[in-house]
């Protein structure tokens, strides 16, 4: 079986190369058509398709930085496909979020943003306005108060590396702060919590749920919901009631003009653009912003400290 | 950072993956059900009259096929993206699935339902109106029943390709048992994490076999008289 | 929202590729080479068996294999074979996608060309064949010069099938980050970018259409005339056998049994 298919593969190695001859993608290291030969301008990046085309994505880079790649290979949400690719050199720098545990393991390099491109994301709840009463306040502003960067990344290592369940994962954390103390604080409130379809953000809603449950509430979750296009109208309308955020993100959901980048002055801007029964809670000081990666090996081999060196000529 | 036994990546830990994440599986399991069945009975109430007519009138016939023939020519990811527009619909409108998955099976059983009324013979017709028949008892109570095998064998493919189409829609964002393969895909940092995979890959199987059952079921209470005469 | 996709459409600079972004056409260009590398990997796999199965009769449980694995979920077998090969590759190479791609690709077109080439050998009457031996052919003449030109009709149906089967998963392919057409889906439902989107599901739906047309009058011009009956309009009634359409093809083999 396994003969066949590596003979398989094979075969179909032989075929796309014959035939793929012409468009071959190594030839993007000749230096030769590289416009002002940068650093950058030989590289391969990748990322998500919508880091193509956000303010603080490949626009952005290049705005603040003057930074412009060879090549954009489309990968994925800070998920294993981009950690794969910057791995075994099918791109050379990446998009990835700054909890991802995999950075660490993989000793990549996080290039500093002097001139702060990516906007502040720090970890924040989003309460329906009736919901919001003082002791699911107390509660979640509790937790709220706990999380930690390192905090987080152990979290999400225990997912990810571990494939332990995130509502596990969740109980033990509660266990571990002390946050799992059962109480009538929120006896008699009723919500939904969602979350998106990404690790972290589910063991931020298990968390979230974990505290109230102890706490009196009745809690249903809504967890691994695609997109923010499909759970904010949600949200909104009422169907869901709490939800994990981050601050940078979600106001330049609301507000695409939004042009704020330190903590506070992206929980400011928010606090002011959620809707009416909406209200954002205390954020973290734990935060899960986009940052541009590359490996060990290349920030070395062209000295890159911040993403401003990138621009460098080679 | 040692894996628990808990946490097995191996294929074979399906099983226990599906009983830590019952509910949810269970969920996915529900949802993919009911996109594969109800866009085929919704689809079989439509070519009923479709194929009827295209029967009964035989200019209706070729444009009809040509139409659902173009139809079925579409991908079905396409399909999905094309329908809200079409019908004006919000880009991510949950309904487009369901739709789209409709629209293929109106496609595909049109024709089985005219060529299903099609094999009943004349001699058939003519007996039934004989008797007195008036044409709306005769086509619910003679050449419906004839038509029924044809119509089985064109419902078994319908539904099987449904439950596969329906894993498509996984891959935008819709529930469904395709929603495993994203977690599979999304948790296989560096080393494959099988089970939401297998998983997925077997419930899709055996969905497909017991809707499979279900309908060559049905066939068979409705056509009580194929095994009173021994072939 | 028409209009939007519209402008899209017609915008130039979203047809052309640059060296940073992959233009229409390029994706046009990725997703044709990923389909027509498996379809001939298909076809030359699922022909000489089709065929030697067909003329035999021996070993026809291939077929019954083959359509069962028709109740796989293609998505799942595409990111099953990526997560175990894509690894394995180093450097600036998607091989490593490309291959489970074709994979997939290519067991998703052999069932369609296998068993309608089987059951395309095995319609041919058994006068006609019993007339070829009589006239003193041997077996492989009988299949090359008599079974193989009358099962052509059925032989094109299922490539008919195949190669529409295979232009719809190679959309999908993006879903494990390939080019090809299907880009323009999942980059336009991550971008919020939903004329990009929509634009992408009129294109892939564009070139399944063509295609299938193209392939309708290519059999139209190669199955010999003697075969396909065209040589004046016959009655209405016979229509299923004059227009072989490739999803009836497969269905009326399907049928078979059960009308029987």
């Amino acid at each position: 079986m396994r003969t066949k298919l590596v003979a398989l593969a094979a075969a179909a190695t032989a075929l796309t190369m014959g035939l793929s001859g012409c468009g071959s993608d190594s030839s993007s290291n000749s230096g030769s058509s590289s416009k002002g030969g940068t650093i950058s301008s030989q590289m391969i990046f990748g990322g998500p398709p919508e880091f193509k085309t956000r303010t603080d994505g490949i626009p952005g880079l290049e705005k603040n930085y003057g930074v412009t790649f060879g090549k954009y290979t489309v990968t994925d949400t800070g998920g294993p496909v981009t950690v794969n690719a910057l791995k075994r050199g099918q791109v050379d720098a990446v998009d990835l979020f700054t909890t991802d545990p995999a950075i660490k393991a993989n000793d990549f390099v996080i290039l500093e943003d002097p001139k702060a491109n990516f906007a502040a994301q720090n970890i924040v709840p989003i309460v329906s306005k009736d919901k919001a009463t003082a002791g699911v306040k107390t509660v979640l502003n509790g937790i709220q108060a706990k999380l930690t960067d390192d905090g987080l990344g152990t979290l999400i290592g225990q997912v990810q590396n571990d494939k332990k369940d995130p509502a596990d994962v969740a109980k033990g954390w509660l266990t571990e702060n002390g946050l799992d103390t059962t109480g009538t604080g929120a006896k008699g409130v009723t919500l939904t919590v969602g979350s998106a379809n990404f690790p972290e953000n589910v063991i931020l809603a298990e968390i979230y749920a974990g505290a109230l449950t102890a706490q009196g509430a009745t809690v249903k979750t809504k967890l691994n919901i695609g997109s923010r296009e499909k759970y904010y109208p949600a949200l909104k309308a009422g169907s869901l009631d709490l939800f994990p955020e981050y601050t940078g993100t979600i106001l330049q959901y609301i507000d695409k003009t939004a042009t704020a980048t330190s903590s506070d002055d992206v929980y400011a801007a928010l606090g002011k653009a959620l809707p009416a029964n909406l209200v954002a809670l205390d954020q973290a000081e734990a935060q899960d912003s986009d940052a541009v990666v590359v490996t060990k090996e290349t920030a070395d081999k062209y000295k890159l400290k911040t993403i401003a060196d990138l621009a460098k000529k080679n | 950072m040692i894996p628990l036994d808990a946490a097995s990546s191996s294929p074979w830990h399906f099983w226990g993956y599906f009983l830590d994440h019952r509910s949810q599986d269970l969920g996915y399991l529900w949802d993919h059900t009911w996109l594969s069945v109800v866009p085929v009975v919704v689809g079989l109430l439509l070519a009923l009259p479709l194929g009827w007519l295209s029967r009964r009138y035989n200019w209706v016939y070729p444009p009809m096929m040509s139409i659902t023939g173009l139809l079925y020519t579409i991908p079905s990811i396409a399909l999905f993206v094309l329908i809200p527009p079409l019908l004006g619909l919000d880009p991510l409108s949950p309904l487009q699935v369901p739709i789209a998955l409709s629209v293929y099976s109106v496609a595909l059983l049109v024709r089985v339902v005219a060529d299903g009324l099609g094999a009943v013979s004349p001699e058939t017709l003519q007996a039934a109106t004989a008797i007195g028949f008036k044409p709306l008892g005769r086509f619910f109570r003679v050449e419906l029943p004839i038509a029924v095998p044809v119509i089985t064998a064109g419902l078994r493919v319908a539904i099987v390709a449904n439950v596969s189409i329906v894993t498509v829609a996984g891959t935008i964002g819709f529930d469904n048992l395709g929603r495993l393969f994203d977690e599979g895909f999304k948790l296989s940092t560096d080393t494959p994490y099988y089970p939401p995979i297998i998983l997925g890959i077997i419930l899709c199987v055996l969905l497909a076999l017991v809707l499979d059952g279900l309908v060559l079921l049905v066939n068979r209470l409705l056509t009580p008289w194929r095994r009173a005469v021994p072939t | 929202m028409i209009g939007d996709v519209f402008s899209w459409l017609s915008d130039p600079t979203h047809w052309q590729s640059t060296n940073f972004d992959t233009g229409i056409w390029g994706q046009l260009g990725a997703h044709l080479r990923y389909s027509a590398i498996a379809l001939v990997i298909a076809l030359v796999i699922a022909l000489p068996l089709g065929l030697w199965i067909g003329h035999t009769n021996k070993a026809t449980w291939i077929v019954s294999a083959a359509n069962a694995i028709r109740a796989l979920p293609s998505v799942g077998l595409l990111v099953l074979l990526v997560v175990i090969i894509a690894p394995h590759f180093y450097g600036r190479t998607d091989t490593g996608y490309v291959i489970p791609t074709e994979i997939v690709l290519v067991l998703l077109a052999i069932p369609s060309i296998l068993s309608n080439t089987v059951a395309g050998v095995q319609n041919v009457d058994r006068a006609v064949r019993d007339a070829a031996y009589g006239m003193g052919m041997t077996g492989p003449q009988v299949l090359f010069r008599v079974e193989t030109p009358n099962a052509l009709p059925l032989i094109f149906s299922g490539f008919r099938s195949a190669t529409l089967q295979v232009i719809a998963t190679a959309t999908i392919a993006s879903y494990v980050t390939l080019g090809g057409l299907g880009r323009f889906i999942y980059d336009g439902l991550a971008q919020q970018d939903y004329p990009q989107m929509i634009s992408g599901g009129l294109l892939v739906a564009a070139l399944a259409l063509i295609l299938d047309l193209l392939l309708a009058l290519l059999q139209r011009y190669t199955v010999s005339r003697g075969i396909t009956g065209r040589t004046r309009r016959s009655d209405r009634a016979g229509h299923s056998d004059e227009a072989p359409d490739p999803r009836s093809a497969v269905l009326t083999e399907d049928l078979a049994p059960e009308a029987a």
